[in-house]
């Protein structure tokens, strides 16, 4: 069950608790997510935002990585950029070893607020994706029915978006977005307008999720302790225009649980980020 | 990545307490529906109750005034409008109300339809091209306060009394609201909605036709109901200015002669024409929009 991505930076069980075993970087497997000196800059009507200027990152396969920074350094406009809704002005963004050229599926994007489409019952919606390709199959049907089962939505399966709550919107987004199988799962702030509660649960269930499917993942947050949390780097930008400020290693053992964040070792991988942050 | 992205059971992480909510009373079963139910016949009940209280008072206000040609009793202007259904007025070369019923809706479906589609091509292409919009826009924020009735002269200086000047009063007032509701229906959707579309693997035409598009619906359907509302008015105007026939046409007539229960039986067919294509295009709303769905 347990693939590179986790194993990567969990202690094994057996393991004496202070040896963290990391596997060599194997260098010449092509990155998931590979950055080089991207720039982006807004040309409005008066004024001209630059919004990034020299991002570098690489991201390997199977990694979570959180982008962290400031408001306004251009952290949805470089996630813009790796989901192909807005081109880099600047630089080399390739996924997968291959340029980005546009949206894809290959690439799922989760949005602060869901943007599920409200004319679709949350089981249309999953299965919008498949069906637009013009794959749709008796199984991808039945693998929507067991996702909703995942993400606790079966008993919604019928409902439409407003009928839902705001955590469950969320959900379904998810469900939506994971039966495409994306290789990155881009997420912009997906839990800032969540309240603490369901906050915890949906990290959780996210941190379930990739622990058992590897998949590469983005997550931009603003939030020190969901970074700690959730990552196994935090990537810091600096304030506009945003660049790659230093990337933070969390050697915090898998899996992790909300109970950690009162351990000593947590704290001290929080207060090294914010150090970063405050540099 | 092969195997698929589904667990047997439920991880104990999402149960323990503070996880994620378990599942509650879906939508759309027993309880609700029976609730929904009662209370649509609530408002049926009540709606009708309301009518009968307002037919009571012009019953008892017509009884108590005495004079048919100032307020005919509910029953006299009952018995009217069954009798000149299906006869015709005024009887030598006259129409029937259904026949004059039939032309004013025939010609409301053909003006309306015609700037309905036209008003959603030019909103579309506005929506789209730049310089349509740019074009168009003035033309259009000039003609949407002008009254339409005010080109029926002009209209009818052009094209004479028949049906095209009737239709083409129609249709340049229906075009601006069409045009305007269409316009900012997709100036509305959410980029959003557009880009979790094409992200989730839908070419750009697909979306186009199934985000855009669709998203819009709702809007350009609440902007036909408000096309219709104006588009009686202008054509119950145009049939008493210059016409042989309509309802408009009728009701003049009827209030040349004093024949005031006429005038309310044509008042009374215009009310259920109009209260039924609004119906049909609230059905429509209804059908396009889920969260329209329950009130
Ligand atoms: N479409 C746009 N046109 C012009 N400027 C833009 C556009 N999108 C973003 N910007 C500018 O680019 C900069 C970065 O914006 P971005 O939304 O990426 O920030 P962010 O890091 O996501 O901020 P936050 O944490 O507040 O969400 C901002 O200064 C913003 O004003
Ligand atoms: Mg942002």
């Amino acid at each position: 069950m347990s693939g590179p991505g986790a194993s990567r930076t969990a202690a094994p069980e057996g393991a004496p608790a202070n040896t963290v075993v990391e596997e060599p970087r194997i260098t010449e497997r092509p990155s998931a997510v590979r950055l080089r000196d991207v720039g982006k800059t807004f040309r409005g009507r008066r004024r001209r935002t630059s919004a990034l200027e020299g991002v570098s990152l690489d991201i390997e396969a199977g990694e979570f990585l959180c982008l962290l920074g400031p408001s306004g350094c251009g952290k949805s406009t470089l996630l813009g950029i790796l989901a192909g809704f807005v081109p880099a002005d600047s630089g080399e963004v390739l996924v997968d070893g291959r340029p980005v050229k546009g949206p894809g599926p290959d690439r799922g994007v989760l949005f602060q607020t869901p943007t599920l489409f409200p004319w679709l019952t949350t089981r249309q919606n999953v299965l919008y994706g498949p069906k637009a390709r013009g794959a749709l199959t008796r199984e991808t049907e039945e693998e929507a029915d067991a996702l909703l089962e995942t993400v606790g939505l079966a008993d919604f399966r019928d409902a439409y978006p407003h009928e839902l709550s705001g955590g469950m919107r969320h959900r379904a987004a998810f469900a939506r977005v994971l039966i495409n199988h994306p290789s990155v799962l881009l997420m912009d702030e997906p839990f800032g307008a969540l309240d603490a509660i369901t906050r915890a649960g949906m990290q959780r269930f996210l941190l379930e999720l990739w622990q058992r499917h590897h998949m590469t993942i983005v997550f931009v947050t603003h939030d020190v302790e969901e970074a700690t949390l959730l990552g196994d780097r935090v990537a810091v930008l600096s304030g506009r225009p945003g660049r790659t400020k230093a990337v933070v290693d969390i050697p915090l053992p898998r899996p992790r649980a909300y109970e950690d964040t009162e351990t000593l070792a947590f704290v001290t991988a929080k207060r090294r980020i914010r150090e970063v942050l405050e540099r | 990545m092969s195997e698929p992205i589904v667990c047997a059971a439920r991880p104990a992480a999402l149960e323990a307490p503070g996880g994620l909510e378990s599942p509650a009373e879906a939508p759309g079963t027993g309880g609700t529906r029976e609730r929904r139910r009662r209370r649509s016949w609530r408002r049926v009940a009540y709606g009708g109750a309301g009518i009968l209280l307002a037919l009571g008072v012009w019953q008892v206000a017509a009884l108590v005034i005495g004079d048919p040609v100032t307020l005919p009793t509910v029953s006299g202007t009952v018995r009217e409008l069954l009798h000149y259904l299906t006869h015709p007025y005024p009887e030598s070369q006259g129409k029937t109300l259904v026949e004059d019923a039939l032309i004013s809706t025939g010609r409301i479906l053909a003006g309306f339809g015609l700037g309905t589609v036209a008003g959603l091509v030019l909103g579309a292409a506005m929506a789209g091209v730049r310089v349509v919009r740019e074009l168009a826009d003035p033309l259009i924020a000039v003609m949407r306060p002008l009254p339409p009735i005010a080109f029926i002269p002009l209209l009818v200086v052009w094209f004479g009394i028949g049906e095209t000047s009737k239709v083409a009063l129609l249709f340049f007032g229906v075009l601006p609201v069409i045009t305007i509701a269409t316009l900012g229906a997709l100036d509305a959707v959410p980029a959003e909605l557009v880009n979790a579309s094409r992200s989730l693997g839908a070419s750009h035409f697909h979306t186009m036709v199934h985000v855009r598009l669709r998203a819009a619906v709702p809007g350009v359907i609440t902007g036909m109901r408000i096309a219709m509302g104006g588009a009686w008015t202008s054509i119950i105007a145009a049939e008493m200015i210059a016409a042989t026939g309509g309802v408009g046409f009728l009701i003049l007539q009827a209030g040349n002669y004093l024949q005031t229960p006429l005038i309310f039986s044509g008042i009374i067919v215009i009310a259920v024409l109009g209260f039924a294509f609004d119906g049909l295009l609230r059905l429509l709303l209804r059908a396009a929009d889920p969260t329209t769905r329950h009130s």
